[in-house]
This record gives C-alpha cells, structure tokens and sequence, in this order.
C-alpha cells in the first residue's frame, strides 16, 4: 500500500464507523460503548487476540482465494462452494483414515487444498471447453454445494453420525486435528505459511508475473507470449484450493467434524475481503484480520451492550460500500487537483 | 392430470420471483449497466414486505414498503456506480452484502429474533379468482386461483415489452447499452437512461421479493433470495435481455422448481430437488455456449 | 475550471461572423497543450476547412465548439452572444452539429431509429410515433437529395450511407452549423465526389459546413476558407481562392522535413518473412484476407500501404497468431509458424502493435512489469531460472533500457501510465528491439507521437534495419513509408493489389493503388 491508498482505506474505516456511531446514536446507545467493547473483547488481551486471529484464519484463505483469482483474472465467486468441499474432503479423510498425526496433518490439508481445487476446477473445465462464464457456474455450484453437503450430513444421511440429533458427521482422527501452541492455534501458523507462499509466487515467480498482468490486461499477456488459457486454469485450481483450505483448517481447528452451516459465517466474506483490498494480498490480510476482529469483538459486545451482534455484518457492509467509493472518489478527486494545477495558466508558458 | 396441475402451479410459483427480478435485470441489461445487485434487491424487498405487512396489517402496504426497500438498494447502486463511478461488478457485491447484513441486523433489531420471522400478523398477498377463466375444465385451475403477483408478474413482461420496444425511452434505452457514446452524440445522456433502468429494477425486485415472503408464505428467513437474483442474472445473459425470452426461460426454470417438487412427492430428498433451478441454470448456459459456438463455426463454413 | 467570461474580447464581430472561438485554451493532464488561445470566425453559409498535422489540434477545436470539451479558457460567441455549451445537446439546440471521424452509429437499428433517437416524436399515448418519425426522415432524405433508405438497418450500410445517415441526424435537428471530423477518410474515392456535392447542396440551402481534414487538395477543391492549426496555435485563415498546396503544406509543418532515411540500394539478406496464399475470414464469415503473398528480407523494410480497414489489422492479428489463417502459410526465419502458438511465433518475432493501451502494454502494470514482457520467457538474463523472477534485475533491466532509449522516467517501478505517450512507445519499442529477434513487424509505431519521438522512433527503424532485421511497416502515413521503406505492398480488400520497389513508384502511385486496388494494378504490373 502506498500512502494514498493507506489514506483512502483510513477515510473509508473512519467514515464507515462514523455511520455507524450515527445508527448507534438514532438507536440511542453509546458509540463509544459499543466500540470499546469491540476493540476489548477482540484484541484486548492475548488470549482473546488469539481467537481472533483463529477466526480470522478462513476469513484470510477465503479471501487470498478471492483475491489471487481477481487479480489474475478468473472471476472466482465460489469461495463459499469451494470452502464446503474442501471441509467435506478433510471429513471423510479424516474419518476413513487414520495416521500419524506427522502424516495425518499434511494428508488433511492437501485433501482440503484438492476438495476446494476441484469444485473450482469444474467451473474451469466447463469455461475452458464450453466457454460457459465462470462468474455464474461458480456462484451455481455454491449453491449445489451447499445442498449436497447438506444432504450428506442430514440426519440419516449417508455421512450422518449415527444417533446424532444435529445434521453432523462423524467427527476426525484425533490425530488428524489441530491443536494449540500456547495460546494461538496451529491453524495460524498453516494460514501464515499460505500467505506468504501466495504472495511470493504472485509477486516474486514468472507465473504469478504473467498472472498479474494477465489480470490487468490479458490480451497484452496473450500477446507477449504468456500461456494466458493454461494460466487461467491453475489461478482457478489455486484459488479453488485456498478456500478449500480454508473449510479443512476449519473442521481441523474447530468441531473437529461437519456440522450444518459450517460455511455460513464466511459464505461471502472472502469476496468481500478482497473487494475492500482491491486484490491486493498484503491489504486481503490486513482486511481480513480486521474483519475477523470485528466479527470476535461482536458476540462479547452483544453481551455487554445489547447491541445485537448482527450489527457487525451491517458495519462490515459499510465499510465495503464506503472504503471502495472513498477508494474511487478520493482518486477522482486528485486528477481533479492535478487537472486544476495544470490548467492554471503559467508565467513561463504563453 | 393432477400431477401436472400441480407442476404447472409449481411452476408459476417458481418462476415467478427471478421472472421479476430478472426483467428488472433487463432493463439495466439494456441499458448497459453490469447489474448483480438483483439478489440484494430480491431480499431487501423480501424484508420490507414482511415489515410492511407485519405493522400495517395490509399486503398491498407490504408490496409499496418492498418496492421502497429494494429502491433504496438502486438508489445507493446510483450513487455509488453512476454518481462515484465506482465500478460496478464491486458496487453490486458489496451491495448484496449489504442487504444480507442490513435484513439480518434489522431482523434481529426489530423482530428480536435470528433465522426467520413468521407472525399471523403478517398478511400474505391474496390469490385471485377469474371468474370466467375459472370456469375452464382444468385450465382453470391453473389459469385462475393464482396469487395475485404472479398475474402481475405476467402484466409486467407485456409492460416492460412495451416499454422496451414500443417507446421513445425504451429506443434510448437499448441505445445506451448498444453504444452509449452514439446515445450522448443524440443528446441524451446516457447516464439517465442508466439511472431510470436501475430505479426501474428496483422497482421489479421489490415485487418480486414482496411474492417471496407474502407470496405462498407469511415469513421473512434470512438469505431467503437463495439464489434467485443470480439465476436472474444468468437468465438475461441468456436471452440477451429479451422480455419474452426471460419470461420463456424463467418459466423454464419454474418447470425446474416444479419437478423438484414432484420429485420430493417420490422420496427424492429435499436437498437434491433444491438442486433444480441451479442445475436448470447450468444446463441452459450450456446449451446457450454450444448453440454459440455452433452458430460461429457454421457461419464461417457456409459463409 | 476557470473561465473568466467577464472580459470581453476587444474586438466584436462587425462582419456577419456566425461564430467566434476567442483565445480557446484547452489543456489535458497530465500537460498536454492541446489548444493555446486559438480564436477563429466562421461565417454563415461558408465551407471552412481546418486542417493541421496529427494532434495540431484541429478536432479538439472542433469538439470545443460542440460542447464535448470545455476549453479551460477562452470564449464561443454565436454572433454577438457569449454562449457556453456544457454538453453536445446544448450545441445542438444552439443549432451546431457534428459529424465525428468514428462514426457514431447503432448498428442494430435502422436508418431512422438512429436519426430521430433522442428526439423522437410521440404519439397521444406516449409511445413512439413511428410513421411520423419515418416521415420525418424521408422528407430529410428528399430535400437534400439523399438517396438512402430509412429502413435499412445501420449495420448493412456501407460507410459513406452510415456518414450520410450521421448528417441526416444533424439536419434532422434542424443544426445551421454542421462540423465534419475528417469525412474523407472512410471513404471511398468514388464517393468523395458525392459527398461534396450534397455538402456543396447543404451550403446552397444556407448551412455553415466546418470541416477538418488533411487531404490538400480535397480542401482546396471544397472549400471556402481554411484555417490553418500547428500544435495548438492558428498559423492563419486563409480564403482558398488566393492559397496553394505547397503554401497550406508549409504553414502545416512549419518547417522543412528533417528526415530522410533513404539510402542507395543494398546488397539483400536473405528471406526471413514469407508468406504464401493467406487467407483469413472473420467470426462474421466475411473474407479479410485473400491470397496473400509476401516476403520481407534480412536489412530490408517492407512498407504496407492501405486505406484503414482493408485487412492490414488482420494481417497483423494472422501474424502474430491472435488470429488463424484459413488457407497459406507463414514462414519466419525458415520455420513454419503457420499453426504455431503465440509463444512460439514470439520466438521469431518482435511485435510493436498499433494499440498501446490495448495490445502492447498495460498501463495500471509498472515500468519495468511492461518492459520484461516476452523477454521474462525469452531473455536468458530472465529464462535462465525456472521459476524465480528477479524484480531487481528487471529493474536493472529497465534502467539500462532508459539509458539506451533515452526514456524519461523516474523510476522503474513506476506506473507506466504516470509517462507520456512518446515515452511509453520508447518502452515498448525499446522492449520489442531488445529482444534482437530477425523480424520485426511495426504497426503504426509513430501513430499519435509528437514530432520529436516520431523522428526518434524512425531511426530507430532504420537502425534496425542497418543491423539486419527484416521489417514490415503497416504505416497509414504515406509520407512515412516513403522515408522508411525499401518496398511498398498496397493492400486493397484484403488483397495485396501492388508489391513494388519504393524508388520506383511515387505517392500519387500508391495512392491510386490504395484508393482503386486491382485495376490499376493491372495496368502497371511489371
């Protein structure tokens, strides 16, 4: 980020909380309460930033996912489809197989990776050979996605725990979950290795060169001799196997198992992510970060000032709507300076 | 023959809700604006119906607060994609998040409760009896005894078919999706054309989403959209935003809704039915891209 | 934007001047002076003809005057009255009118949907008033002697009907002042002279016709009065009777041509370009390319001459394999890259393509991110790892790419839309010669330069022509391929209609070839 976009995503959070203190205040509750609460019941201590920056760990990988396919191209909105698959794949792995946890870990995290990789990988197929628009198959496999998995945890379904009186599976090999170091989970640790994996290749490889600009301009790339079709497919697996990622570090870190509406909280919020960090992955991390503190703070708020917790989604969708049209205007507003500047007549020119 | 009555019904139902929201999506096709926020609008209508139906005890109140809500959502989509310039695939995202948050919040904050609202207060739109059509041995049970909006939505493709093709707006409204700079060189910016096909959208969303929760149900549930502002979507790619067309295809997809329904009559699970519209979707878009593909090979043979 | 319209210019019009620019300024950021304080008069019933070089300023003026630009200073007057004009309706209601060079059409609808939209009239209900529209149309079409068919859908036209249906739009709306932006330049030769007589019927009927052009003789045939703009600045307005081409031409360029290239004949390489009976049709089906046949030798520039849109873009496209040959073949280097992959051809390839923004760069990506395109796959300094891309020795790369091109930029890191045009292409050529491959193929690398990069950019050509390359110049300035190049190809519906050594033919030569193709071609075939 450089210092402009620094300022505009500033004025957009400050803006967006200002609205929000003015919903507040209508409400006739405290602003201050609420925010304060926010700020201590998410990093107010360590323990609590620890939960936070779990939370945030599929906020983050949905939003990488989001992110390297927007900026590369592919207009991938199947994160919340491909985040299923990918806690589906980890489930059954984790309930059929048992190995060391050494072995069990890595075997859980590349069946995430692949869960997540495949389901984008069909909407790639289907473009690639049928020319069908990814933007809508990925968006229809969500929702098919959705009601498959659905339908396998379902109470007498076919990866339902027996007995079970919520749709749920079976939970994971023991040895297939993770687990803390100290206070922070492990699944931290994963998440900040995927990072900043992602963002060397993106920013430090010949592929992710040729995806950027392929992004930018893809006829440019086309031209220059970039493989941009073939491209298109592995942004599409990659990003695809981040979500995926994302739904197997979830089942691993948390209920060890499928439950109902395990997507639900992070349905959009990687789009979003990266729709506030305009793709860039430094930004999609900080966002992503900040959401999940937003959304942690959230539940202890509710607690302690009534303000009911769903107010968090109204703030999040402000703060969208404001920092990407600050983010346009503020840089409207500048070729309108510079314009000015320039138009003024000079003593030098005649 | 009462398995297909009660497809044909299940149909009408289905079809219905992306019918509106879709033929609002095709005016902002027309117009040359990338509109998304249809999902959005679906649901915040959806919303407002119930609200409006809930305190005021009458539907047709619900319907005008619908048309309100998913106006606001056009209204912002105005401001920021028209007025900021801020693009517009992000504008309609974040607006779709933004009415997913808002109906939750609002939900919660007026209603006191999570999930979904249902109260007898809340007064569904009613059916409407045709007298004559009525009358017609079985046609009838399918032509008459429909809620209210599904003839609205029929009125409203002749509506819009005539808007669209019939008058002055509907010639400069095609003008700034064809080519916008050729529309501002006649003198009429492109951007009113644009602003009055959003509002115009607004306007059928909030319809559509009023039939959803007032419509066979008395119940505003979160996300309630489910989808149909995207299958929306995906019909006017299809039909390149033809009214006809979109009635044809959403009637299509309607036929899906009603299958799965009848499919769950055979012990399909709920799950795999609700499946239909999403698959119906794919299977349209992929007859759309070979018909495409086919038509361009065959041109350049023959040619 | 600061205007001072309180201070009135010292001179008012005292001759029935219809309309007045006073003292125009028009700037584009970042600085580009498109207008400095350029004031002219039209008067009522004239045919008044602006002409300039390329970016002399001439179509900014004229899109001042329609309301599409606000000029950051100066005035319009319409007789006596200050008017100022914030849109293209404006103008219009004030009764001017313009014509623009892309012709502003819809296909999709038909000759009097395009005209009337925008004013359409309406029936008692509201709807649109169809026959009174199409009647509207017609009357147009036969007062002005038109011979058009307001049915037609614009898409079936031809250009030279789509012009018509553009003007008709304009008298349609009842305009007194029609701007025409270079209206010969779509045309056909044989529809040159139609068009000036239905403008010469405009003018008889009472109408101010502008029109911009820079086509001398058209100009001096047509016209009444000519201004003449160089660089932003009105050099003079002139009455037509009492000028000469030579004297037009003159105040045009304002100086003597610098550059020649021109050498005597050399010795030749051998082959590196042949192409042998391309044919090519669009998605459309329609036939761009037929039977194309050319070959392009080591030291040698290769000129393709062409009135726009008579398949030089599809010849490029074929070439550099956005686009496949139906039928033919294309060798490079003896390597048959007939079915080649963009990659593989690059290999062979440098490639300077017409669109900057669109095809050889991408403006939100840094300079040095557009300056290692091709060569992070093809230079050894980037290929030789597999994986890794060095950005800093990108930056190095572009650095000393700044020194040897003479690229001013700040850094490499940069955005490449933060340089000026002359700079980019310095960038883009300086990328595609770097990459030292035998062929190369320039299109339009001097269009939209200033003076100074165009004259840099074709020394730069003839350099490498000097160091061997085989070259192939799609130039749409003729006065460019005759500096330039060693052979002229004239390309005329998709065909190669002339081949023929450049000192053996002339500008009025090629010019014929490109206006009338394959007649003349056989009367002249050596």
């Amino acid at each position: 980020m450089n210092g402009q976009k620094l300022l505009a995503a500033l004025a957009g959070i400050a803006l967006a909380l200002s609205i929000g203190a003015l919903v507040l205040l209508i409400e006739g509750r405290s602003p201050l309460d609420v925010y304060a609460a926010l700020v201590a019941l998410s990093i107010g201590d360590v323990d609590k930033a620890a939960i936070t920056i779990k939370n945030a760990v599929p906020l983050i990988l949905t939003g990488l996912s989001a992110s390297l396919a927007f900026a590369s191209g592919p207009i991938n909105l199947g994160q919340p489809g491909q985040f299923l698959m990918g806690a589906l794949a980890v489930t059954l792995v984790g309930i059929t197989v048992d190995l060391p946890a050494p072995l069990m870990i890595p075997l859980l995290m590349i069946a995430a990776a692949a869960g997540g990789a495949l389901w984008a990988g069909a909407a790639a197929v289907l473009r690639h050979v049928f020319n069908m628009s990814e933007f809508i198959v990925t968006l229809m496999l969500n929702s098919i996605a959705d009601l498959f998995t659905a339908w396998l945890i379902t109470i007498g379904g076919p990866l339902a725990e027996a007995g079970a009186l919520s749709p749920r599976s079976p939970a994971i090999t023991s040895s297939g979950r993770l687990g803390e170091i100290g206070v922070f989970n492990l699944s931290i640790l994963v998440m900040a290795l995927v990072a900043v994996a992602i963002w060397y290749v993106f920013h430090r490889t010949r592929p992710g060169y040729e995806w950027r600009i392929a992004g930018q301009n893809a006829l440019f790339a086309r031209l220059g001799g970039c493989p941009v079709d073939r491209n298109f497919f592995i942004v599409m697996l990659l990003s695809g196997a981040l979500a995926g990622l994302a739904g197997g570090l979830l089942v691993m870190s948390g209920p060890y198992r499928f439950i109902r509406g395990i997507g639900a909280n992070y349905a959009w919020d990687g789009v979003m992510i990266a729709v506030v960090a305009n793709s860039a992955l430094g930004a999609t991390v900080l966002y992503g970060l900040f959401f999940a503190a937003l959304q942690t703070g959230a539940l202890g708020m509710e607690l302690l000032t009534a303000v009911p917790s769903e107010f968090i989604q109204v703030l999040q969708a402000v703060i969208v709507l404001v920092s990407v049209a600050s983010r346009g205007y503020l840089s409207v507003l500048l070729d309108r300076l510079t314009l000015r500047r320039l138009s003024r007549p000079s003593p030098n020119r005649t | 023959m009462r398995i297909v009555i009660g497809l044909l019904n299940g149909m009408l139902a289905g079809a219905t809700p992306v019918l509106l929201a879709a033929l609002g999506g095709a005016f902002t096709f027309y117009a040359g604006v990338f509109n998304i926020a249809m999902e959005g609008m679906l649901l915040a209508g959806a919303f407002c119906a119930a609200l409006g139906s809930f305190f005021s005890g009458s539907w047709v109140i619900g319907v005008l607060c619908a048309i309100a809500g998913a106006l606001s959502l056009s209204v912002l989509f105005i401001l920021f994609a028209i007025v900021l310039k801020t693009d517009e695939f992000v504008t309609g995202i974040a607006l779709n998040l933004f009415a997913a948050g808002a109906t939750t919040y609002l939900l919660r904050q007026l209603f006191g409760v999570r999930g979904a609202f249902t109260d007898p207060a809340i007064q569904p739109m009613p059916r409407l009896e045709i007298p004559l059509l009525a009358q017609i041995p079985l046609a009838g049970e399918v032509l008459s005894g429909q809620n209210v909006m599904v003839y609205g939505a029929a009125l409203a493709v002749l509506v819009c078919a005539w808007l669209i093709f019939r008058t002055p707006f509907g010639l400069r409204l095609r003008a700034a999706g064809y080519n916008a700079a050729s529309l501002e060189s006649s003198g009429v910016r492109p951007a009113r054309v644009r602003i009055a096909a959003l509002l115009i959208c607004g306007v059928l969303c909030g319809l559509g989403g009023a039939f959803l929760s007032l419509g066979y149900v008395r119940l505003f549930a979160e996300g309630m959209s489910a989808g149909r502002g995207w299958i929306a979507l995906a019909a006017v790619i299809l039909v390149n935003g033809n009214p006809w067309g979109v009635a044809l295809i959403t009637l299509v997809f309607g036929l899906a809704d009603g299958l799965g329904l009848l499919a769950q009559g055979l012990n399909v699970p709920a799950q795999f039915t609700g499946m239909a519209p999403y698959l119906a979707t794919l299977i349209a878009l992929f007859v759309y891209a070979r018909r495409k593909s086919r038509a361009r090979s065959g041109s350049s043979i023959q040619a | 934007m600061g205007n001072n319209p309180t201070h009135l210019p010292s001179f008012l019009p005292r001759v029935p001047e219809f309309i007045t620019l006073h003292q125009i300024t028009k700037t584009f950021p970042p600085n580009v002076v498109a207008l400095d304080g350029v004031s002219v008069s039209f008067e009522a019933g004239e045919i008044h003809a602006v002409v300039g070089e390329n970016g002399a300023g001439k179509s900014t003026l004229m899109k001042v005057l329609y309301g599409l630009y606000r000029p950051d200073r100066g005035q319009i007057l319409l007789g006596n009255q200050s008017v100022r004009f914030h849109s293209a309706n404006d103008a219009i209601a004030a009764g001017v009118g313009m014509v623009h060079q892309e012709i502003l059409l819809i296909p999709e609808y038909t000759v009097w949907q395009n005209v009337v939209l925008g004013a359409e009239p309406r029936t008692r209900w509201g709807t649109l008033d169809v026959a009174r529209a199409r009647g509207a149309v017609q009357a147009k079409i036969d007062a002005f002697g038109f011979n058009i068919d307001p049915d037609a859908p614009v898409g079936e036209l031809s250009v030279a009907a789509r012009q018509k249906v553009e003007i008709l739009k304009l008298l349609y709306r009842d305009v007194s002042v029609l701007i025409l932006d270079e209206p010969t330049a779509v045309l056909t030769p044989l529809e040159v002279p139609q068009l000036f007589a239905e403008l010469r019927r405009l003018r008889a009927a009472g109408k101010t016709i502008l029109f911009i052009s820079h086509h001398l003789d058209e100009v001096l045939e047509l016209s009444d009065r000519i201004t003449v703009l160089r660089r932003g600045k009105k050099v003079d307005t002139v009455p037509a009777a009492s000028t000469s081409k030579s004297e037009l031409a003159r105040m045009m360029v304002g100086r003597e041509l610098m550059f020649t290239a021109r050498r005597a004949a050399q010795p030749k390489g051998e082959i590196i370009l042949r192409v042998e009976g391309v044919y090519y049709r669009d998605k459309q089906g329609v036939s761009r390319l037929r039977d194309v046949s050319l070959t392009v030798r080591a030291g040698e520039i290769v000129g393709i001459a062409g009135v726009e849109g008579n398949g030089q873009y599809e010849l490029v496209n074929v070439l550099v394999g956005l686009e496949h040959a139906e039928a033919g073949s294309i060798f490079i280097n003896g390597h048959d890259l007939t079915h080649a992959s963009i990659l593989e051809r690059r290999r062979h390839i440098a490639f300077v393509a017409q669109d900057r923004s669109k095809l050889a760069a991408s403006v939100s990506a840094s300079v040095a991110e557009n300056a290692i395109m091709t060569h992070h796959r093809l230079n050894e300094m980037f290929a030789r790892r597999r994986w890794r891309l060095d950005m800093r020795q990108a930056g190095a790369f572009t650095e000393q790419m700044r020194k040897q091109f003479t690229v001013a930029m700040s850094r490499p890191d940069q955005p490449f839309r933060a340089l000026s045009g002359g700079n980019q292409q310095k960038v883009i050529l300086g990328r595609e010669l770097l990459l030292e491959r035998p062929f190369l193929l320039l299109d339009q690398p001097t269009r939209g330069l200033d003076v100074g990069s165009t004259e840099y950019v074709r020394e730069q050509i003839a350099q490498q022509r000097d160091a061997g390359r085989a070259i192939l110049l799609i130039s749409s300035d003729l006065e460019e391929l005759f500096s330039l190049t060693d052979r002229i190809a004239v390309m005329y519906r998709g065909a190669i209609v002339a081949d023929v050594p450049t000192a053996q033919t002339d500008l009025e030569q090629v010019g014929a070839w490109m206006l009338q193709g394959r007649n003349q071609r056989t009367a002249q075939s050596a």
